[in-house]
């Protein structure tokens, strides 16, 4: 390895390392973060919509203490799979805003079974107990509906999109997005510039490309698998505060997915990794034997 | 001549090896000062959004949550052959622990209380604030419970009717002096007071439908007793 080839070679690995990370971040931030198959997965996996109901079942048990209104009222009109789609859809919704397909962020379920429910509930004790149903029964009607609405949609949003909608972040994840592509694809180019570069470096000894490609990989995948394996070993997520089971599952359970296919894709860079360092610790061990043959044979 | 050359040329495997460490080292020092910056940002917002110390995967909204019942004797001071004190130790409750029986004679109420407010504990009893003092200290005792079952009948509580707090380590009889009614938002009853104070209170009972008005009764302290000898250790000695 000779000193004037030696220097630019480890300028150009040192590049490599950051262009290949900022390659594979805006590659996973595309094909994981901003994917709604991983919100998908993580409601089937983590059984969001069974949290879910139990977590909405207890509060309308609870509240039934000072309303007096059975939570059956409620439970019966938001079957389970009602809950799940209405927990898909909160994601779907987000996701087409988030693609531009809809202008605004606005999170909605269908409440027809509710509202008949509650109102049917009401008229049976009204007519029972000799209310008069004037403009006050009304209001009260319409109020019950109106908190158990909102209740149900805080409960379905597991993933807090509307939370995160208000805050802003939705929106800022819009406009990102469609830089995204380009960042990526310019991470592409550049990537392309320094191994052809690398390999203008290495044209005397090809061999050498597939050591600095592999010192490149190696490094950048060691930097992504640290942090990784620290919050695996450290079970870091488990220390979310909030502690409301379908959002502490939601959120965790997502965080978790995200680090584990991070964990995998640094592993395969990994591994590609050492197999150049390895085929190049063969190259020049066959290389270096060869020569000596020659050696022998000359002398 | 050529291959010797060649031969002359290649490296030393050491000097691979020291390059690929090097780099390594080089690569996470650059690394860690650029991401250094961005950690000081986001750091405060991590540890709030992640805490070391609550490692604790939920399943339901009971975890977490240790409910733990006492046998509380509410024995009459008259009835009993404990001698009493003006002063004595106090024993704070852990969160979610029964540590007193409420009793009205007035409504004919006897409910335990439970230290700390849940959706699980009001099922059980009554529960007492936790920022609210603990039995036996000066100021404000607060108590809620659900206005369905166990404080259904608070509003007949009149000025002047007794209601008594068992303890394992003492007795507090309180007097009742008002029934006040307030909205959910005002703190006024159930802030911290100078004086020794009691607030028993829970939701406006209505047809149907919720409430944001509060019902409660306030009363004042008539006698602090303490056990000589805390009810755990009688207990023990018995034993």
């Amino acid at each position: 390895m000779k000193i004037r080839c030696y220097i630019p070679n480890i300028l150009l690995t040192i590049l490599l390392v950051f262009v290949l990370l900022a390659t594979l971040l805006t590659a996973f931030v595309r094909t994981q973060v901003l994917n709604a198959d991983s919100f998908r997965t993580i409601t089937e996996q983590e059984q969001l919509d069974e949290k879910a109901y139990k977590s909405l079942e207890t509060y309308f048990k609870t509240r039934a203490n000072s309303t007096g209104i059975p939570a059956e009222v409620f439970m019966d009109a938001i079957p389970q799979p009602a809950l799940k789609e209405g927990i898909n859809a909160s994601v779907a919704q987000a996701f087409d805003y988030l693609s531009g397909k809809t202008e605004t962020y606005e999170f909605t379920m269908d409440f027809t079974l509710l509202e008949e429910s509650v109102t049917q509930f009401f008229s049976d004790y009204a007519a029972e107990h000799n209310v008069v149903k004037d403009k006050v029964y009304e209001e009260k009607v319409a109020s019950v509906i109106a908190e158990a609405e909102a209740e149900i949609l805080f409960v379905a949003d597991t993933f807090k999109m509307s939370m995160m909608h208000e805050k802003g972040w939705l929106g800022s994840a819009r406009h990102y997005l469609t830089y995204l592509l380009f960042a990526q694809a310019a991470c592409l180019i550049v990537l392309g510039i320094l191994l052809i570069l690398l390999l203008l470096c290495n044209l005397r000894q090809m061999s050498h490309m597939l050591y600095w490609c592999g010192t490149a990989g190696l490094t950048a995948s060691l930097l992504l698998l640290a942090p990784c394996v620290y919050v695996t070993q450290t079970d870091y997520f488990a220390g979310f505060a909030i502690k409301d089971p379908q959002i502490f599952a939601a959120v965790v359970g997502f965080l978790e997915l995200l680090v584990s296919r991070a964990q995998s894709m640094a592993i395969l860079v990994l591994v590609i990794s050492v197999v150049c360092l390895v085929l190049f610790g063969i190259i020049r061990a066959v290389s270096g034997r060869r020569g000596n043959a020659l050696e022998q044979e000359t002398e | 001549m050529a291959v010797k050359k060649e031969r002359r040329t290649g490296a030393h495997p050491l000097v691979y090896i020291i390059t690929t460490v090097l780099l390594m080292i080089l690569c996470t020092a650059v690394s860690a000062a650029a991401l250094i910056k961005p950690y000081e940002k986001v750091q405060t917002y991590l540890h709030i959004a992640f805490m070391d110390d609550m490692k604790i995967k939920p399943a339901s909204g009971l975890d977490g949550l240790v409910i733990k019942e006492n046998e509380i004797s509410t024995q009459k001071p008259a009835e009993q052959e404990q001698q009493f004190s003006d002063t004595g130790e106090i024993q704070r409750p852990s969160f979610g622990e029964q540590y007193a029986v409420l009793e009205c004679d007035a409504i004919n109420l006897s409910v335990p209380v439970y230290w700390g407010s849940t959706p699980e504990l009001l099922e059980r009893g009554a529960c007492q604030a936790s920022a609210s003092k603990v039995l036996g200290e000066v100021g404000n005792v607060v108590i809620d419970a659900h206005v369905n079952t166990f404080f259904a009948d608070m509003h007949k509580i009149a000025p002047g009717d007794e209601i008594v707090l068992y303890t394992k380590y003492g007795i507090f009889t309180y007097e009742a002096y008002e029934q006040v009614k307030f909205e959910n938002t005002d703190k006024t009853h159930i802030l911290p007071k100078e004086t020794d104070h009691l607030t028993l209170y829970t939701c406006e009972a209505q047809v149907l439908g919720t409430s944001t008005t509060r019902v409660g009764v306030l009363a004042s302290l008539v006698s602090k007793q303490f056990y000589v000898q805390a009810q755990d250790t009688i207990t023990q000695e018995a034993e």
